[in-house]
């Protein structure tokens, strides 16, 4: 058996190497960070790199209900919920309309919405500190809540005003003949015939604010307030040396990521790959 | 405010609306698409004026003023402007965000191109691959940068770990804990980010590239590299400018990460302009929100002069290939 390898064989061997090496370097920390949620930090101490074994289900009651995960969690979700929502329904209507109607300035107001997409954030920042600070909307999660429909609703506009774009108008005409009123064409057909666009967006916003921090770290200090990610950094300073725990917290803010990619993957990519691929 | 700075729609411009001429505008508010386009756009453009235009209009206004807690701001003119160009740290942090505004995007969509022939090439249990490689995009930079944290950790992170078990044991080091190593090891954690992001970008491309070009391509007995250099990466072209945009842009921005791991340390070896923003504006005790923002307008124009230089030269590229 003791053959030399073949031309091909090496490619193949080394296109193997490629893959598994690629793997490992994308999907290793991930594992690592799972199998670190389920020991205890003494047990990480001995053996950072060993299998889970008891597995230990109890730390992550215990990051929720000691550690104040659950707030953060709550507090997360409320915000991100409530966000999503406005964001959909403003969005929606706003896209619809630049699909839909020919009116005057169209293009300047297309033009300052999408251009925000490529501001840095540092040119919104300052100021928006200030005046959420005189609005009386700075620590309040009502506040956060407004920044996040603002950072988000030009790529919502954006994505669905391409898909409102391509109904056809023959379906409004019908619906106007029908005596439909503006709203119920809107919200009768442009909305239910979106719905896949429109579950992207839902998607891709959930995701990318779930995971945001930049804004949140600004304009929240107060700890009831503090969203999953802020809550996630100040377990990190306080317990800087309670590896196990901290993984956990890191595993709590992973989850429901990875189940909204489980469940909705197609939506998902095609909401985050909307606009780069032409 | 809004209708004047805004002057939403005049009649002429009005698409014609079967039976709108026997309808009274008034009589019919809803059926009335002048008052409907206000509706629906009014909300959008609320938000758009209080929670982005304002703010960006007020950080313009700072840059020109000292700005002091319990105090009226005071005119200053360009100074901010010009103790910036002698700023060190300004320039430094410049340099960091460059160099990884202009790396990460190449090493990103290089490796991305690989992953994705990978795939093209339906190569076995493609479908978890995709999955592995696609995965760390979804995760927020705090927990991206606490993991890798660790991994470069140097008693018992995995890198250094790796490198001690393949008896590399004198490579091991702080990653994160030295000048010259620590850029490069956060530009490894972007790259690790995106690069599945891109890759799935680049295989929706080339899938959908026409099977006949391909097909001749064969014919004319094309060995692979070929193939890819002369076949598929001119038709995906426009894809693969489009993803060196996009990362360029969000490299721009970063702040999140090297906030969770270095805080810009060490010797600001990792500053990044947002960084150094954040800092100056919400940690130093200089208490003048006026310099950190003309820092951000700055930025701003050099964000924005690169994304318009970029466009316009890959767009005239493309131009001259036709």
């Amino acid at each position: 058996m003791a053959r030399v390898l073949s031309a091909s064989g090496l490619r193949v061997a080394a296109l193997i190497l490629f893959i598994a090496l690629y793997t490992v370097y994308s999907a290793g920390p991930f594992a690592w960070v799972a199998m670190m949620s389920l020991r205890t930090t003494s047990e990480i101490a001995a053996d950072p790199y060993a299998l889970p074994w008891p597995l230990h289900f109890e730390k992550f009651a215990s990051a929720w209900f000691d550690s104040n995960y659950d707030t953060y969690f709550f507090n997360s979700v409320t915000i991100v919920v409530a966000a999503v929502a406005i964001l959909t329904v403003v969005g929606g209507m706003a896209a619809h309309c630049f699909a839909r109607y020919r009116f005057r300035y169209k293009g300047v107001l297309y033009f300052l919405i999408f251009s925000t997409i490529i501001f840095p954030p540092q040119v919104t920042v300052i100021g928006l500190f200030q005046i959420m600070v005189e609005y009386g909307l700075y620590n309040s999660r009502v506040g956060l809540v407004m920044v996040y429909v603002a950072i988000q609703l030009p790529i919502t506009i954006y994505i669905l005003e391409s898909f409102f774009a391509r109904i056809p108008s023959d379906l409004f005409d019908a619906a106007r003949m029908d005596g439909y009123s503006e709203w119920e064409i809107f919200w009768r057909i442009s909305f239910p015939v979106a719905l896949p666009a429109i579950s992207t967006t839902i998607i891709l916003n959930t995701i990318l604010l779930w995971n945001e921090f930049l804004y949140a770290v600004v304009l929240i200090t107060e700890d009831d307030k503090r969203t999953l990610p802020l809550g996630v950094l100040r377990f990190l300073g306080d317990q800087l040396e309670d590896v196990g725990m901290i993984a956990t917290g890191l595993m709590i803010a992973i989850v429901p990521v990875v189940l909204i990619y489980v469940f909705f993957s197609e939506r998902l990519i095609q909401g985050m790959t909307a606009g780069a691929v032409k | 405010m809004w209708r004047r700075r805004y002057p939403v729609t005049t009649s002429q411009d009005m698409r014609a609306i079967p039976g709108e001429a026997d309808v009274s505008g008034k009589a019919h508010d809803h059926a009335n698409p002048r008052g409907a386009i206000a509706i629906f756009l009014l909300p959008a453009l609320a938000v758009y004026a209080a929670f982005t235009a304002l703010p960006v209009a007020r950080t313009f206004y700072n840059s020109v003023h000292l700005i002091v807690p319990n105090r009226e701001s005071e005119w200053v003119g360009f100074t901010h402007y010009i103790e910036l160009w002698t700023d060190r740290i300004f320039w430094k942090a410049v340099w960091n965000t460059l160099t990884w505004a202009f790396a990460a995007p190449l090493l990103e969509v290089t490796i991305a191109i690989l992953l994705a022939l990978c795939l093209y090439a339906r190569v076995p249990f493609s479908r978890f691959l995709r999955i592995a490689w696609f995965t760390p995009v979804l995760m927020s930079y705090v927990v991206v940068g606490i993991l890798w944290m660790w991994i470069y950790n140097y008693e018992w992170g995995a890198l250094n770990e790796f490198l001690r078990w393949i008896g590399l044991a004198s490579w091991a080091q702080p990653w994160l804990g030295h000048p010259d190593t620590a850029l490069a090891s956060l530009i490894a954690v972007t790259t690790w980010m995106w690069t599945g992001f891109n890759m799935v970008v680049i295989l929706a491309a080339m899938s959908s590239l026409p099977s006949e070009v391909l097909e001749a391509a064969e014919l004319d007995n094309c060995g692979w590299f070929a193939k890819l250099w002369y076949v598929i990466l001119p038709l995906i072209r426009p894809t693969l400018l489009n993803l060196l945009v996009l990362s360029f842009i969000g490299k721009m921005k970063i702040f999140d990460l090297v906030w969770v791991t270095t805080q810009g340390n060490p010797l600001w070896a990792t500053e990044t302009v947002s960084t150094y923003v954040y800092k100056r504006a919400f940690q130093w005790s200089t208490f003048d929100l006026g310099y950190p923002s003309t820092i951000a307008v700055i930025w701003f124009v050099i964000v924005m002069a690169g994304v318009l230089g970029l466009t316009a030269l890959l767009r005239q590229k493309e131009r001259l290939e036709y």
